[in-house]
């Protein structure tokens, strides 16, 4: 019996990392390109929820599911271009500006479904139980950690293992000798924006029905990707998913000793971070005669 | 009465607290906006201390506005009822205190993770005020009362008005004395060029601790003031939101202005209370605000009024004085010799990927000796300077300054004991002026470094030094230029000035005498001399006959290890190999039509001018630093040039991008072969074929790759950075020919190599002529001028001679005469 409540407090733990690991990957990849942390990474989770919930009654949870994030992704790549036509070269204002339209966002989700919580429920197929002997599971969750996991191994095959991620990967070392080879960045650029957005907007659209759908959610989940990307370091692909992981699991099991103690444990792993790892998880490289990338 | 320039933003200060009420009651709102304006200014321009001075964006400040108001609210309820004055000083040290700690904690991340940390830390006092709510209330919060205190009566809103708004000057006052003393100096420098003022020895994590606490410090003063206005500490100055609206004030009313945030802070309240009688959404039409300040007009409301006023008066454009020659400031000369070697340093190693930078040299400098280090480009001189600097960590060695160990400290506190260092390219803070770059770094070992309270420029001893230093370095007359607008001889200058002004016990030189004209090169000899009679100094230099006159000891470097001159003989010795005929053709690929080109401020290159034919190799020589680099850079599209043409078989090619120049059949190797660490051989050559399947040019598979470089077969599954440095050049060559290629160009293609891969490289170029043309630029002399057909010279950015190479091999007098040699 126990056991069982552990096993599932660690898959829920591993449902909570994978959440972070989709928001936390996006900023982390959006970061590597431009060299910017992107704010308005919340506020296109919250937009990927409120489309889910306007998008279902239309086209179902299946299609809404594909919708929903394909949008934010196209909503990305337009403020990919607003800000790199202004601000390639002055970090701090474009830091800014992305905080700026973070506020927009908000204030135009406020303006547009109002202030109160939307009410979203997983679709009808999927609201049972699973069950496993003694153990029982909520196949929406179960659904949700698949999701979350094909998401994640897709990107990861498209960094390290097609033409696409290689020129990503060069250009995040050195953007001025890919240039050199015939290579122009801006539409890899643009296409790392929609993905890294898109899947925030992915983890919107499949945390809806299991969060409480408001203008200001997306604050909550940047704060845990945040802390992902400190601990694990930005840029670091093996370090995002190892911290959002940790990060999660931790969080997971803390909760299970004592339910206040699930968001000390995020907190308390940043602390022991910055103290003891504070070059991330991994270690960033020093740049010598040329830049290291992992 | 005159008043000075200077004073005029606290006059315009005081104006505003006495007009502000009169004007927003005459606009029907409010006294409480008055002084909600007046507070949220105090929190805004505390802020700033870390937006404008630091460049840092912190969404700390609202969480120390809010956390301030708890502290003043419990602490009123628990020790001091009734009283307002000790529960305000306990919040505000209490505030101080928890931001030390935390700034100590999100300090020790990069200048990346700086708006993330700070986000954070809202995000946890916030939770933290919500969900402890038998404490702090919870949504209704702790109320406060706001009694009488030293015999004023607060209730009354006007007085608490004049308080507040008395407050608020004397923090303005403040603020305005911290940013013109020492510690504010610094904090612009850190700015400016963190780097530079680490090696100049300022401790920058601790200016940024400071920096970090005391505008928390500002936020509390704010905060409290909050509460007692409102009479309650609620949760929501913790939330993001408010500290991103706080961000977003000082955005509106301009970053760069003393009292643009206060400026700010005023048209958010009159946003909150006047649109809001209009329209809910306030909040939305605010952020679009500060999104359209951001995108168009980062500088701001004030800043585009400073912009207009400034437009119509004309800035003074100095030239140098011209002034008899100055001596070493007393300071400096004539201090007490030090027994033995002043820097020793053992077996220092160095290892970057695959390659030994560094490995195991010994360097020992005597006392008044000016010792040079002297090899190729690509030796190890420059990783040596930086191991000696504490640049990076050497991975084995021992060092000793005066006897004192210094190879485990880091940048600052090597500077402080006695290390000063310029370097390679002129590291400066580019936007302040020429006498501001000398003080900082005088300052830097004043015992007032820390003051913020005296105004930098009553510092009367800082600044004659500097002065002192900047007439000795002949850049007076300059005091008050931009120091990024100066030209690239005299940015050499001043980087030798801030190095010197650190009055170290040796100093270190990276290339000072490099790119520069005969004469400037001979006065800057003499002048190194000088100083080295009272301060030991250990320069680089790539060319033996610029310090063979100056230096009292030569230390020969080649592949990281000292060596002697016979060995440096031995590989430079010129090669006897068989050199092929010349197969240029007559058509023209290349045609380069008086182009100029500038990085930053100061020019490059002047009306340069060349041609290459189909299948020719030409050779561009000149001293380090003559533009070489950066004409292969126009040539590849990566420096847009400002003026002239390039036309490339026949087509326009002067506004294309690299991308675009390189798929038009154009293959660069830049210096230091840039490939890409961690992806294979396979991959690197891979990225280059991509788009540049164009036709331009003749084809290159990887079979016809291995056909050059035959060695290369055997690493194709290696990751780049783990082969050697011979190995690393042909990759870099092999991937610029990977793709459709007609013209290759080489910037230092046999830098540091060992002479059998020089050779093998050199029998790839020798095979390369029948299928593509070149452009080498190398400080290889004999192997340019093997290879090439033509000769193109360059001096300071411009073209001295152009013709035959053979000319120039066979005619040592014409050599010497167009080289100086």
């Amino acid at each position: 019996m126990h056991s069982i409540v552990i096993i599932d407090q660690l898959l829920n733990g591993l449902l909570i990392g994978a959440y972070y690991l989709l928001v936390a990957l996006g900023l982390s990849l959006i970061f590597s390109l431009s060299g910017v942390v992107n704010l308005t990474h919340g506020a296109f989770y919250a937009i990927g929820a409120y489309l889910a919930v306007r998008l279902t009654p239309h086209i179902g949870f299946a299609g809404s599911f594909v919708a929903a994030p394909a949008f934010v992704a196209l909503l990305g790549i337009a403020i990919e271009r607003l800000l790199s036509r202004f601000h390639r070269g002055d970090p701090m204002l474009a830091l800014l500006a992305t905080f700026g339209l973070a506020m927009v966002a908000e204030q135009a989700l406020r303006a547009i479904f109002g202030a109160s919580p939307l009410l979203y429920a997983a679709p009808a197929g999927l609201q049972d139980n699973i069950r496993l002997g003694d153990f029982v599971y909520s196949e929406y969750r179960l659904v949700m950690l698949a999701a979350s996991v094909v998401a994640v191994t897709l990107t990861w095959l498209l960094i390290y293992r097609t033409p696409f991620g290689r020129v990503v990967r060069a250009g995040a070392q050195n953007p001025e000798m890919v240039g050199a080879l015939g290579i122009s960045l801006a539409p890899y650029r643009m296409a790392i924006a929609a993905l890294g957005v898109g899947l925030a907007g992915l983890a919107g659209a499949l945390l809806a029905p299991v969060v409480t759908i408001q203008p200001a959610m997306g604050d909550k989940i940047l704060t845990a990707a945040f802390v992902v990307v400190v601990i694990g370091g930005l840029g670091s692909f093996r370090g995002v998913v190892a911290a959002a992981l940790l990060v999660g699991v931790v969080r997971g099991l803390a909760a299970y000793a004592l339910p206040a103690a699930g968001d000390v444990s995020m907190y308390g792993l940043l602390l022991l971070a910055l103290l003891f790892r504070p070059r991330g998880l991994f270690g960033e490289h020093l740049s010598g005669e040329h830049l290291a990338f992992e | 009465m005159r008043i000075a320039p200077k004073y005029l933003p606290l006059l315009a200060a005081a104006g505003s607290v006495v007009a502000l009420p009169l004007v927003l009651l005459g606009l029907g709102l409010t006294l409480a906006s008055a002084t909600d304006a007046v507070i949220f200014a105090i929190a805004c321009m505390g802020l700033n201390v870390l937006l404008d001075r630091v460049g840092l964006v912190s969404f700390g400040q609202g969480a120390f506005f809010g956390l301030a108001g708890y502290a003043a609210a419990l602490s009123q309820r628990q020790w001091f009822p009734g009283a307002i004055v000790a529960p305000s000083l306990v919040a505000i040290v209490a505030v101080a205190i928890v931001a030390w700690l935390a700034g100590f904690l999100i300090l020790r991340r990069g200048r990346a993770y700086f708006a993330p940390l700070t986000f954070v830390l809202a995000a946890m006092l916030s939770a933290i005020a919500w969900r402890w709510s038998a404490v702090t209330g919870g949504e209704s919060g702790v109320t406060v009362t706001r009694p009488s205190a030293l015999g004023v009566d607060l209730a009354n809103p006007w007085i608490y008005y004049a308080v507040v708004a008395v407050i608020g000057l004397l923090t303005a006052l403040l603020l305005w004395r911290v940013h013109r003393s020492a510690t504010g100096r610094v904090l612009s420098a850190i700015r400016e060029n963190e780097e530079r003022a680490r090696f100049l020895g300022y401790p920058v994590d601790r200016y940024k601790l400071f920096a970090f606490t005391f505008s928390a410090a500002i936020a509390a003063i704010a905060g409290v003031l909050f509460v007692f206005h409102h009479r309650v500490a609620t949760p929501d100055p913790l939330s993001i939101s408010f500290s991103g609206a706080l961000l977003a004030m000082v955005v509106i009313g301009g970053m760069r202005s003393f009292l643009g945030p206060a400026l700010g802070a005023l048209i958010f309240v009159l946003c909150r209370d006047l649109l809001a009688l209009l329209t809910a959404h306030w909040l939305l039409i605010f952020g679009l605000l500060f999104v359209a300040f951001v995108v168009f007009a980062p500088a701001g409301l004030l800043g585009i009024a400073e912009r207009l006023s400034t437009r119509f008066r004309k800035r003074k454009v100095e030239g140098p004085a011209d002034t008899a020659p100055a001596a070493l400031p007393a300071g400096l000369a004539n201090r007490p010799p030090h027994d033995g070697p002043v820097l020793i340093a053992r077996e220092l190693e160095k290892r970057f990927g695959g390659i030994r930078a560094v490995a195991g040299i010994d360097i020992v400098v005597e006392d008044r000796t000016l010792h040079a280090l002297v090899g190729p480009n690509g030796a190890g001189k420059t990783t040596a300077l930086d191991l000696l600097s504490g640049r990076y960590p050497p991975d084995f060695g021992f060092i000793t300054l005066a006897g004192k160990p210094v190879g485990a400290l880091r940048p600052d506190a090597i500077a402080r004991a006695g290390m000063g260092r310029s370097f390679h390219t002129a590291n400066l803070f580019g936007s302040l002026m020429v006498e501001e770059n000398v003080r900082l770094a005088v300052q830097a070992r004043w015992r007032k470094r820390f003051g913020w309270w005296t105004s930098a420029e009553n510092l009367a001893d800082v600044n004659a030094e500097a002065a002192a230093l900047t007439a000795y370095l002949g850049l007076a007359g300059l005091e008050r230029a931009e120091a990024a607008s100066l030209s690239p001889g005299q940015q050499r200058l001043l980087d030798i000035a801030l190095a010197l002004a650190t009055a170290p016990r040796i100093l270190l030189l990276d290339e000072p005498l490099a790119g520069l004209a005969a004469e400037e090169r001979v006065r800057i000899a003499a002048l190194l001399k000088d100083i080295s009679r009272h301060i030991p100094v250990l320069l680089t230099a790539h060319d033996v006959d610029n310090v063979r006159e100056i230096a009292d000891v030569i230390t020969m470097m080649r592949d990281g290890k000292v060596v002697t001159q016979a060995d440096v003989d031995a590989a430079a010795a010129p090669m006897t190999r068989h050199v092929s005929p010349s197969a240029a053709g007559a058509k023209m690929l290349l045609r380069v039509d008086k182009v100029d080109a500038s990085r930053s401020k100061s020019h490059i290159l002047h009306a340069v001018s060349l041609d290459v034919a189909e299948h020719e190799i030409v050779a561009l020589l000149g001293r380090n630093g003559a533009g070489k680099s950066t004409l292969l850079k126009v040539l590849a599209g990566i420096v847009p040039p400002a003026a002239g043409a390039i036309t490339l078989a026949g087509e326009d090619t002067t506004r294309l991008t690299s991308a675009e120049t390189a798929r038009r059949g154009i293959g660069y190797v830049p210096q230091g072969r840039g490939l890409f660490a961690g992806m294979t051989v396979a991959d690197n050559l891979a990225l280059s074929r991509r788009e540049r399947l164009t036709g331009a040019g003749v084809h290159w598979d990887d079979e016809r790759i291995i056909w050059v470089f035959p060695h290369l077969a055997q690493r194709w599954y290696t990751p780049a950075d783990d082969l050697s440095r011979g190995e690393q050049q042909m990759v870099a060559v092999a991937r610029a020919l990977s793709g459709d290629v007609r013209l290759l160009l080489l910037d230092e293609p046999f830098e540091g190599l060992s002479v059998a891969i020089t050779g093998e490289l050199f029998e790839a170029f020798n095979r390369l002529r029948y299928e593509v043309a070149m452009v080498i630029a190398d400080n290889r002399l004999d192997l340019a001028l093997a290879l090439s057909d033509r000769s193109v010279i360059l001096e300071r950015g411009a073209v001295t001679w152009t013709g035959a190479s053979k000319l120039l091999r066979d005619n040592l007098d014409l050599r010497r005469q167009k080289l100086w040699m």
